[in-house]
């Protein structure tokens, strides 16, 4: 247990290195959320990115017209049918005289072309709408053409064009941020840990004093870890506040794109100070694993 | 006069409190110690003399537990080098106070906070470590310098602020390596009475040095290590230290010319 008296002296030290060097300790937490910044921006994109797809997919449907000739009760009987197809939520028919209603209603005061005709030229259809996880691309050619094979379906239409290059773009930038998110996040790993490591070197006699006196392994590294989660937690508030400002600055611009939830702030901010405590356990590591004195 | 404990008979003796059993050490290819065996009994005063290099500090510390032999067992208060657990060598240090030749004190603060440093990393409550602190400076004979930082004291003064440093845990064993090497006799003088007084109160002291005068003057049991092997131990008689040669007697002359 530690006492008031040690928790004091942690606090203190904690922020020694702040105060020793405070060039340092700036361009480390500025360089630092620069690097977040990048990372922040790319989690972004994909997120709006991400949502787009989600959006697009949302407004995926199927019609399924029916060949002619069939009977209303057996066009109808076909509705469970239709359900029990795998990625299928919902199924519903449309009989000819609906779908000329439809049109009718599209076409407003235009409608009456319609009264020219003899009969009801339009087919009779089923309107399907596919379950979350069936609104990719590549399920929906595999629904529609599981469908065409049908001896009661005319033909298959479907807006899928947009999904599937939204679905490469995603694709596209997921590989690639994730690549620049990799050497962004070592960059930042890096900065910190040697930022730590210069404030383990001028610490090194105290570092000493504390071995040799009996000071316990854990005692001695609070201090550099918490510097180092200090400076992520510094980092990470500074780039989402410059994030944030830019969005403000550009919100006319940028209308219709998201920015982080307040949870995703916090996530973001957490994850920062988590960097820093990898950070200085990097330069903590080699540094105490042997405890000499002299 | 003060009685002085007989040097105890092996490793495994009940009273030792430091056992060397074989000890070879090695640094990288060079060999620091080789077979070297002794013990040291609870409140003993020990010289470790011997030229420079020859492994004095080697065998400081091994009894620390900063090193480890190569060969052999190291015993110190119970605790077995070959047996030893990482996490438990700072139980280990808080039983043993340590002086350098240069002192080793924090630049950047007073010289309360030196001593009340070693106090606040091992967790001693607050109250206890003013009580501690107060007691300790005022027997090395600067509680009235106690605001003042290591540069501004001579440097037998830093030696005594580094010395209650090393009391203020009250620890069984006080490892001093050279620790008037940097000292003129007079102030050298002052801290090997520092020294004696520390054993009077049943701490063990073991010091080193490659100063003949010291060794000459008050080596009560003197270990001379020589290419990493303990060349000689003897007991010498017990000197008075009221009638004892003081090194100011004469003129000081460490060369020998």
């Amino acid at each position: 247990m530690l006492r008031m008296t040690q928790i004091e002296y942690l606090a203190r030290e904690s922020v020694a290195g702040f105060h020793r060097r405070k060039l340092t300790t700036g361009v480390t937490i500025l360089i630092m959320s620069s690097a977040l910044m990048v990372l922040a921006l790319f989690v972004l994109v994909a997120l709006n990115l991400g949502l787009a797809l989600e959006r697009a997919r949302s407004n995926v449907d199927v019609r399924v017209f029916l060949v002619e000739g069939l009977d209303e009760q057996r066009m109808a009987g076909l509705q469970p049918t239709f359900v029990s197809i795998p990625g299928v939520s919902t199924a519903r028919f449309i009989s000819k005289d609906m779908a000329l209603e439809e049109l009718r209603l599209e076409l407003g005061d235009d409608a009456d072309v319609l009264d020219t005709l003899e009969e009801n030229p339009l087919p009779a259809s089923y309107h399907l709408e596919l379950s979350s996880g069936y609104r990719s691309a590549a399920k929906v050619d595999q629904v529609a053409s599981d469908l065409e094979l049908w001896p009661e379906v005319e033909d298959v239409v479907f807006s899928r064009a947009w999904v599937g290059a939204l679905e490469s773009w995603n694709e596209i930038f997921r590989y690639g941020s994730f690549a620049v998110s990799l050497i962004v996040l070592i960059a930042a790993v890096f900065v910190i840990s040697n930022t730590v490591r210069l404030t383990m070197a001028s610490s090194r006699r105290l570092i000493e004093i504390q071995m040799l006196v009996g000071a316990t392994d854990s005692f001695i590294r609070t201090p550099f870890l918490m510097e180092g989660m200090l400076h992520g937690l510094l980092a990470g508030m500074l780039a989402m506040g410059i994030l944030g400002f830019g969005q403000r600055l550009l919100a006319a611009k940028l209308a219709g794109l998201e920015f982080f939830a307040t949870s995703q702030i916090v996530g973001f901010i957490l994850f920062c100070v988590v960097l820093g405590l990898l950070g200085s356990l990097t330069a903590i590591g080699k540094y105490l694993r042997l405890r000499r004195v002299s | 006069m003060k009685s002085v404990s007989q040097p105890s008979q092996g490793p495994l003796d009940p009273r030792s409190i430091i056992g060397f059993y074989h000890v070879n050490l090695r640094y990288r290819d060079q060999t620091a110690l080789e077979n070297v065996s002794f013990s040291i009994s609870n409140g003993e005063f020990v010289c470790i003399t011997g030229p420079s290099g020859a492994g004095k500090s080697s065998v400081l510390r091994l009894i620390t537990m900063d090193l480890f032999p190569t060969k052999g067992q190291v015993i110190v208060r119970g605790m077995v080098s070959t047996k030893m657990k990482r996490s438990k060598i700072p139980m280990l240090r808080r039983e043993i106070g340590f002086v350098f030749q240069d002192f080793r004190l924090l630049d950047d603060r007073s010289v309360y906070d030196n001593v009340a440093f070693a106090q606040l990393v091992v967790g001693v409550p607050g109250h206890q470590i003013k009580r501690n602190v107060t007691r300790l400076l005022t027997q090395v004979g600067l509680w009235n310098k106690r605001d003042r930082l290591p540069q501004q004291l001579s440097g037998g003064e830093q030696q005594r602020v580094a010395i209650a440093r090393a009391m203020v845990n009250s620890p069984k064993i006080l490892l001093a390596d050279e620790p008037t090497g940097n000292l003129d006799p007079v102030t050298a003088q002052e801290i090997i009475d520092l020294l004696f007084r520390i054993n009077d109160s049943g701490t063990c002291v073991i010091f080193s040095t490659h100063d003949h005068e010291i060794v000459k003057t008050f080596g009560q049991r003197v270990m001379v290590v020589k290419d990493g092997t303990l060349f000689s131990d003897e007991q010498r008689r017990v000197p008075d230290r009221d009638s004892a040669p003081r090194l100011t007697d004469k003129m000081y002359n460490p060369e020998g010319t």
